[in-house]
């Protein structure tokens, strides 16, 4: 893990050899839209630098650049002004539109061939852009990169207990939004 | 569906993401081996993570390296 000591561009550097790949897809899931994907990230290295006193090592560089990132996704989403909700509007208790969504029909068993194969993939990148902001943010962070819950609770400012509440959402809502792909599909 | 599937419905990814006790766990584990529709919605919540394990991740464009290179001088 990269230390608070290091001298910050030297830091930064590295931070972009290690990590600049998972920065770029976490902000072009959260934007949709790859320039300002672009901007988000390159806006949150030039914040990092120039607030590189606030970071202390307390949390590891890539989960510091992570919460940067997201905070300028979420401002250039709203500059936007197109998507709602936006992060602060979503409710974080679980509730009956909640369970009617887990009552959506099951998927038809998948085989791995179908799991796996491109047309697969892209509707799982279709389906997730139907997610509201936060919900993007929480289950791409969890599920695509594969942090726990409590690195995405730091990433995002909350608790692990509400990270779960939008992580549960945005299952049960991309299962909804591809149990039409996987209609058909023998069991 | 009932009200019981609801309500472990709702525990279903604290249960996958080990954060409850272990009577919740074996209460849960023991309603998915006997509820065919909560056992689907747990099965298809695992066909999605590996579905997310596998998936392409773009990378950062060339471009768009050079410029952060550029900010970080």
């Amino acid at each position: 893990m990269a230390g608070a000591s290091e001298e910050p561009r030297a830091l930064l550097y590295r931070a972009l050899d290690e990590h600049g790949d998972r920065l770029y897809a976490f902000a072009l899931r959260m934007t949709r839209d790859p320039d300002l994907a672009a901007d988000a990230v390159q806006e949150a290295f030039t914040s990092a630098l120039r607030k590189f006193d606030t970071f202390r090592g307390e949390s590891n560089v890539a989960t510091w650049l992570h919460r940067i990132v997201y905070s300028k996704a979420v401002d250039l989403i709203r500059q936007r002004g197109k998507e709602t909700p936006l992060p602060e509007d979503e409710e974080a208790i679980l509730g009956p539109e909640d369970d009617r969504l887990a009552r959506t029909p099951a998927w038809a068993r998948p085989p791995d061939e179908i799991l796996q194969n491109r047309q697969t993939k892209e509707a799982l990148e279709a389906a997730m852009k139907q997610l509201t902001p936060l919900q993007r943010a929480v289950f791409s962070l969890r599920e695509v990169d594969g942090m726990s819950t409590e690195e995405v609770a730091s990433v995002l400012g909350m608790e692990p207990g509400t990270v779960r509440v939008h992580l549960h959402r945005g299952r049960l809502r991309l299962r909804a939004l591809l149990s039409e792909h996987f209609r058909g599909v023998p069991s | 569906m009932t009200s019981d599937c609801d309500e472990l419905g709702r525990r279903l990814t604290d249960l996958r993401d080990g954060a409850l006790g272990e009577s919740d766990c074996a209460a849960i584990e023991k309603h998915l081996a006997e509820c065919p529709s909560c056992g689907d919605l747990h099965r298809d919540f695992e066909d999605l993570a590996r579905l997310c394990r596998e998936s392409d991740r773009p990378r950062m464009p060339l471009a768009v390296r050079r410029r952060i290179e550029e900010a970080l001088k």
